[in-house]
């Protein structure tokens, strides 16, 4: 295992363009289930009391 | 698939005149361009002016258009209307009137794009990468960066718009704090 900084640096470059080279449909689902998790993590948290920023509850995006 | 059920409500509300058109902006918009990043909701940007002839029908005016929008859509396949959102398919939509020059400018110039089987009209990239300019919060310069790096848009067109709307020192700015080597 190596840390070539700029080996990971290309290897996530080349993730992001593989993703957003994707047919839209896949993507759109894939924002469907980020989105699902991202509620379901915001509505864990003001469940279990932990202060929440009130300007992310505003603007979770 | 979840958003494209918006996307068909989209459509209808356009086909039923309920707005003349629409076309998806923010996060949503920029899934069409780039690789997906999370959102919690979808920002439609809608031209109003066709709504004015249900004025008399529903004696609508300003925020109240939304009202009337919101019991269009909310038919009983759909949503229900919550706080500034309307919740088609499980997503919040966040209906926005053109209310600039240049949201104006990418709602005409929106561009209709296939999403299996299903037409969606979405801000084109260049009109994508200069509103986030203007908005200029971290997200956006955020989005900004990344249809930068992607290569994501016309360079000449999005200067051309940048010229247009007087973003010219917005840009310079943003360009001297992210993508200039000197500190």
């Amino acid at each position: 295992m190596t840390f070539d900084l700029q080996k990971m640096i290309e290897s996530k470059r080349a993730y992001r363009a593989r993703l957003a080279a994707l047919p839209i449909g896949d993507k759109l689902r894939i924002l469907d289930a980020l989105g699902e998790r991202q509620r379901s993590i915001r509505d864990s948290v003001t469940r279990s009391g932990t202060a929440v920023c009130p300007k992310c509850l505003k603007d979770p995006t | 698939m979840r958003i494209r059920e918006v996307i068909v409500a989209l459509n209808q509300m356009q086909a039923d005149g309920i707005v003349a058109r629409y076309a998806i902006g923010g996060a949503v918009g920029a899934t069409f361009y780039l690789e997906p990043v999370s959102t919690l909701d979808v920002d439609v940007f809608i031209d109003l002016h066709a709504a004015r002839s249900m004025e008399g029908e529903h004696g609508v005016r300003g925020r109240r258009r939304v009202d009337c929008i919101g019991r269009v859509v909310t038919r009983p396949s759909d949503g229900a209307i919550a706080s500034q959102y309307i919740v088609v398919g499980g997503w919040p939509v966040q209906f926005l009137p053109a209310t600039s020059p240049l949201v104006e400018e990418a709602l005409a110039q929106a561009v209709e794009i296939d999403v299996d089987g299903t037409p969606a009209s979405v801000f084109a990239p260049e009109y994508l990468a200069a509103i986030a300019l203007q908005t200029g919060r971290a997200k956006d310069k955020a989005r900004l960066l990344q249809f930068i790096e992607a290569g994501a848009f016309d360079a000449k067109r999005f200067q051309d718009t940048l010229a247009k709307y007087e973003l010219v020192e917005a840009w310079q700015k943003f360009e001297r704090q992210f993508l200039s080597d000197t500190p």
